[in-house]
């Protein structure tokens, strides 16, 4: 029992399955969560490690470097770079993609334990990040006040953050840049030093008074009592009465006496700012796997109901909302999906002419699309832009079986078969060769889920997807359209039908009457224009073959670029600007408000400035991730919505970068278009070398030839420059002498600047930092540290350059290390220019200058991706054409026949250069997908062409005549598959929806690839097969006739056989005899 | 009593099941999938990818007088459209066990 029979004898059960795996697919996409990628944890391990007092270049020698040695054996890793500055070692692992990170983990830390013996005393035990996608934050909040600011950290620790962590999902809610409240203590050092006291003395009596403690109980009579000591600061201005010390005549010393105390906001060094307010940032993260767009509407419903419950000057505006862009995205491919479908539905209509036929094949797409939807859900993943584009690629595809499985039908239905066998028979007929396609289809796609690297975890998904779709349609095609034709399908009785009335049919505007004589006009035209070729083909194919090399020349002349990913137009810009080493945050915030005025003049299209300078004083571990110093600034402008605006962001970021180069103050400024997301390509230069001074000449060097390179923009160095220190140098004699030791002076200073730590005011349950130090005006300048007094180990109070000499020295900041070498990175973004065209011109710099022995240099980042990704997918490329060969070749059952085929493909190519060179694109990781897509559906849709052309001189044609009818006959076939692709890829490339620059260049190269090599595959193929045919068949029935003469049969004979049936019958008659 | 062969493309099967049924003809053999060749013209059906269409054949031993009948049938059936291919073949049975 054939599964077609079953399925016509069984027409309910068909029916019921399909539905019920509909309605399975319903209920997996209703549980899908939406996101924007397919779930990819980037593989980077970070190691860190802190050792108290060391410099760079120190915990570059004994810290960063051992570690390095010992994890750069861990499997699986791909680069190894690091980081080295003041107290810290950032030690930074790249794995390939798709490692498993728990394992690498375990790894990282067995590498630790082996080298941690070695590592110098009083360094801490390294610490292992694993990064996650669950760390980016999906969306972020402004949110500004005017009276509440300074208590707005802890309204919004109240009433928003709670509040929200309740969601389901949701991950870390933090505040950035909220102000924390203060008690500072700030001391008059003469007043010090006149009572014979220190700042150690006065912090102790501060904290020491500020105390609740457990006392014990007692027993009284029956009762028994908890006695506490409750003599904590209720007040801040407590603090002011507290005796510090008493006299020797008695007279007590009151901390008011000493200093003032202010019970504040903590001092800036950190600001945020939105539009030019007083403000701080909601910052939401998710848990990883979460569904991003519902947390998002969760968050954006809860903040909508809090808002009336916080004070009315707090303005709650949303900066970014990550699901936004999704869901735009995400609605824009669906659209591109319903627009495709309707496409797909009406050439199928125009070509059959029959609404029942085209019901039939309209209804193999959502079944075969909802099963992709089990299988989103199946395997955890999400609704996102490669799992739809993949549907929107995979609509032209899926019908194509049933177009086949149903053609056969018909023309068993129109000689007169009932609909019932002619669904089963038709269906016997073909399913074989249906198979067949599907499975050049399945060589193309199943290779792809095994890229290596980010695209692979890209395309994994995609390549699934179209398999299932494509082999669910198959099994559609051989099941449920034979039963629908059985049942809709009405069966055509030919003696009845030749009605009378054929002269007033022709009047009438009928389909047979238009469409049908315009496609029959198309055949005609077609089969005139065939002959001709053939007749002269090898003329015909010298012209292929110099069309196929003059589309060429644009790509050997590089006027066709590539690029990694397109940057994508999310409305959203972050800048990051550099100002003189050294620079007051106060002066920093003035030049950051005269750069958002400027903004605000040249971009009218922004919505909101979120600005950040200056850095927060604890070094948290947040601070090692984030670059703010008090001479840089980082902004992110919120432009108007991309349909709503004429300038795209590339432009408006160009506005900007020139307003940038106005301000004087700036040195060095940055304006990026990528967002959270993926998208945007950067070339990346590293220059590795021990010797500082010459490496630093050869980047400046580099980086101002590059300036003048058009459409190099950004160029950043990440070797920051050297940063001026004053050092306290401590005479180790005149310590001992004092009865000191460097630790505790150290203590002594840090306390008088940075201030000491004396305990905590607590209210409401909240503890507040109390901070005792010198007043702002005595730590301004050398001579003030220099005669700062400390307390000697006596007791003597001693001025601290009577023990130390404070020097100016400049030191690097940080060292960065890539593959155990000192490295600069410098990286440029280009501006309408293709990447590789800036990494020639980078390349060509770098070549004409002389480059000192022992330093080397390389191109990385995105192009060194693209580079990889490219040359994986040229790999894959052959193994896909290896795959289709062996299909198409087992099915011909010929070896040279494949070729045939396979030779339309470099006509695709000239498609896609030619599409590219209209629109002005440049080839990207997309792009180069859809071409590997088109070796797939080009050769597809060719196979149908050369089958037939065999068939028909299996049957006994002869060869011009086979080529000719077959491709004459299959012209429409050919003809329907290819534009139910093409215009199934059409939205695709039309769409202007957000984020839709992922995909366009797929739609563009697949659309033009497919116009291209279907057109010349139509000429192509016969002329091909005519020329290569020719001596193979011939030679085959040589051959037979050798084999079989033994049985002195006669010459004649050779001919009465399958390939000379439509010979005069007469012969066959006469041997007969 | 006669024996008729009738082959004809399986796309006739119902057709042929049909035409025994309503001409009372109860006993009878069929032999799915059986490939042929005409001696005249049409289509061979071979099941094979160059023929892929394949016949089935009915063997019915009927009394004398019915023979004419099926012929009719058959002749009938096969004008209806020559492409699918049917015929029939008649020779006598001398004894049934």
């Amino acid at each position: 029992m054939s599964i077609y029979k079953s399925a016509v004898d069984k027409p309910i059960t068909t029916l019921l399955i399909f539905v019920a795996v509909f309605i399975i697919g319903l209920f997996s996409l209703s549980k899908l969560p939406i996101d924007q990628f397919p779930e990819m944890d980037p593989p980077y391990i970070s190691v860190m490690t802190t050792y108290a007092g060391a410099n760079g270049s120190e915990i570059e020698t004994n810290v960063t470097k051992l570690l390095e040695n010992s994890l750069n054996s861990v499997e699986g890793l791909k680069t190894i770079t690091s980081s080295s500055r003041d107290n810290l070692s950032l030690v930074s692992l790249e794995f390939k993609w798709g490692e498993n990170l728990d394992e690498r983990v375990n790894d990282v830390r067995s590498a630790i334990d082996m080298v941690y013996d070695n590592l110098p005393d009083g360094c801490s035990r390294p610490t292992i990040f694993k990064f996650n996608s669950s760390s980016i934050p999906i969306a972020q909040y402004a949110i500004t006040a005017n009276e509440s600011y300074p208590g707005l950290n802890k309204i919004l620790d109240d009433n928003v953050v709670t509040v929200l962590k309740q969601i389901d999902g949701i991950g870390t809610v933090s505040i950035s840049g909220a102000p924390e409240r203060y008690v500072y203590v700030e001391l008059d050092p003469n007043k010090v030093d006149a009572y014979n006291l220190s700042v150690e003395l006065i912090g102790n009596a501060i904290s020491s008074n500020n105390l609740n403690l457990a006392s014990g109980s007692v027993k009284m009579g029956k009762e028994q009592y908890q006695i506490r000591v409750q003599g904590e600061y209720v007040e801040s201005s407590e603090i002011e009465d507290i005796v510090v010390s008493t006299t020797y005549d008695g007279r007590q010393i009151h901390v008011r006496d000493l200093a003032t105390v202010r019970d504040t906001i903590k001092d800036v060094s950190l600001e945020e700012k939105i539009n030019g307010k007083d403000g701080v940032r909601l910052i939401i993260m998710k848990q990883s796997g979460a569904n991003t767009v519902q947390i998002c509407n969760d968050v954006k419903d809860l903040l909508a109901t809090i808002q009336p419950k916080l004070p009315p000057d707090i303005k709650i505006t949303l900066i970014y909302d990550q699901s936004e862009e999704i869901t735009h995205a995400i609605k824009g491919l669906g659209e591109s999906i319903f627009y495709a479908l309707i496409f797909v539905v009406f050439v199928v209509l125009f070509f059959l002419g029959r609404w029942r036929a085209t019901i039939i094949i309209a209804l193999t797409i959502p079944i075969a699309l909802i099963v992709a939807f089990i299988y989103l859900l199946a395997t955890g993943s999400s609704l996102n832009i490669i799992s739809l584009s993949s549907l929107t690629i995979a609509i032209g595809m899926v019908v194509d079986d049933a177009i086949v499985v149903l053609e056969n039908i018909t023309r068993h239905i129109e000689r007169g078969s009932s609909p019932r066998e002619s669904a089963i028979y038709g269906t016997n007929e073909v399913w074989v060769s249906v198979i067949a396609t599907t499975l050049v289809i399945v060589a193309v796609f199943v290779p792809l889920t095994m890229l290596p690297g980010m695209a692979g975890i890209l395309f994994k998904e995609l390549g699934w997807i179209i398999t299932i779709c494509v082999c669910t349609s198959t099994t559609v095609a051989i099941s449920l359209t034979p039963m629908l034709c059985s049942k809709l399908l009405k069966a055509k009785d030919r003696i009845f039908n030749q009605t009378p009335s054929e002269e007033k049919k022709k009047k009438r505007i009928t389909y047979e009457n238009t469409v049908v004589r315009f496609l029959d006009k198309i055949d005609k035209l077609y089969a005139k224009s065939l002959y001709f070729c053939i007749r002269h083909k090898f003329a015909s194919l010298l012209v292929l073959i110099a069309v196929f090399a003059v589309s060429m020349i644009p790509v050997i002349k590089g006027k066709v670029g590539t690029n990694f990913m397109p940057s994508s137009d999310e409305g959203r810009l972050s800048l990051t600007v550099e100002l003189q080493r050294g620079t007051r945050v106060e002066e920093t915030m003035k030049t950051a408000r005269a750069i958002e005025n400027a903004i605000y003049v040249s971009v009218p299209e922004t919505q909101l400035i979120s600005t950040s300078l200056g850095s927060s004083d604890e070094s948290g571990i947040s601070s090692i991730f984030s670059s703010t110093n008090n001479n840089k600034i980082s902004m992110t402008v919120r432009c108007s919505k991309k349909n709503e605006r004429e300038r795209g962001i590339e432009e408006i970021s160009e506005v900007i970068r020139q307003e940038l180069a106005k301000i004087p103050e700036i040195i060095r400024y940055q304006v990026s278009t990528r967002g959270g997301g993926m998208g945007g390509s950067s070339l990346e230069v590293k220059i590795f070398g021990y010797d500082f001074d010459e490496t630093n000449k050869l980047t400046a060097e580099f980086s101002s030839k590059m300036k003048e390179v058009e459409g190099a923009r950004d160029i950043n160095i990440n070797r920051e420059e050297d940063r001026a220190e004053l050092q306290i140098v401590f005479d180790k004699k005149k310590l001992a002498r004092h009865g000191l030791t460097e630790a505790t002076a150290a203590v002594y200073v840090r306390n008088r600047v940075n201030g000491m730590a004396a305990g905590y005011l607590k209210e409401d349950g909240e503890e507040y930092n109390i901070v005792v130090r010198m007043q702002e005006e005595y730590r301004n300048s050398i001579t003030d540290m220099e005669n700062m007094t400390i307390m000697s180990g006596t007791g003597s109070l001693i001025k601290l350059k009577e023990i130390a000499e404070i020097k100016e020295y400049w030191c690097p900041p940080s060292i960065e290390r890539e593959r155990r070498e000192r490295c600069v990175t410098i990286t440029i973004t280009p501006y309408k220019v293709a990447l590789s065209k800036l990494a020639a011109s980078a390349t060509e710099i770098l070549n004409d200058m002389t480059i000192p022995q022992g330093i080397t240099w390389e191109l990385s980042g995105n192009y060194k991706d693209q580079k990889e990704t490219f040359s994986n997918m040229i790999t894959l490329a052959l193994l896909i054409l290896m795959l289709v060969y062996v299909v198409m070749a087992s099915q011909f059952e010929s070896f040279s026949k494949p070729f045939i085929l396979m030779m339309s493909f470099p006509f695709a190519l000239s498609g896609v250069v030619w599409a590219l060179l209209i629109t002005n694109k440049s080839l990207d990781m997309i792009g180069a997908l859809g071409i590997i897509l088109l070796i797939g559906i080009v050769i597809k849709n060719g196979i149908v062409l050369v089958d037939y052309i065999n068939l028909m001189r299996d049957r006994g044609h002869a060869l011009t005549d086979a080529v000719a009818l077959a491709c004459q006959s299959r012209i429409r076939p050919v003809l329907m598959t290819a534009i139910t692709t093409i215009l199934g890829m059409v939205p695709m490339a039309l769409s202007k929806s957000e984020g839709s620059e992922m995909w366009v260049p797929l739609g563009i190269v697949v659309i033009g690839g497919m116009l291209v090599a279907t057109l010349i595959t139509l000429y192509l193929v016969p002329i091909l097969y005519s020329i290569m045919a020719r001596k193979g068949e011939r030679d085959k029935n040589a051959k037979k006739r050798k084999n079989f003469y033994f049985m002195g049969l006669d010459d004649d004979i050779e001919q009465v056989n399958m390939n000379t049936f439509n010979a005069p019958t007469e012969k066959l008659t006469e041997n007969k005899h | 009593m006669k024996a008729i062969l009738i082959i004809f493309n399986q796309a006739d099967t119902e057709r042929i099941e049909y035409m025994l049924d309503e001409m009372g003809i109860r006993g009878f053999t069929f032999i799915e999938n059986v490939q042929g060749r005409g001696s005249i013209n049409g289509e061979p059906h071979r099941g094979t990818h160059t023929w892929p269409e394949m016949n089935s054949a009915v063997l019915t031993i009927v009394p004398d007088e019915v023979v004419d009948g099926v012929l009719a049938n058959v002749r009938r059936l096969d004008k209806r459209n020559e492409e699918v291919g049917i015929r029939a073949f008649v020779w006598t049975i001398d004894q049934i066990a």
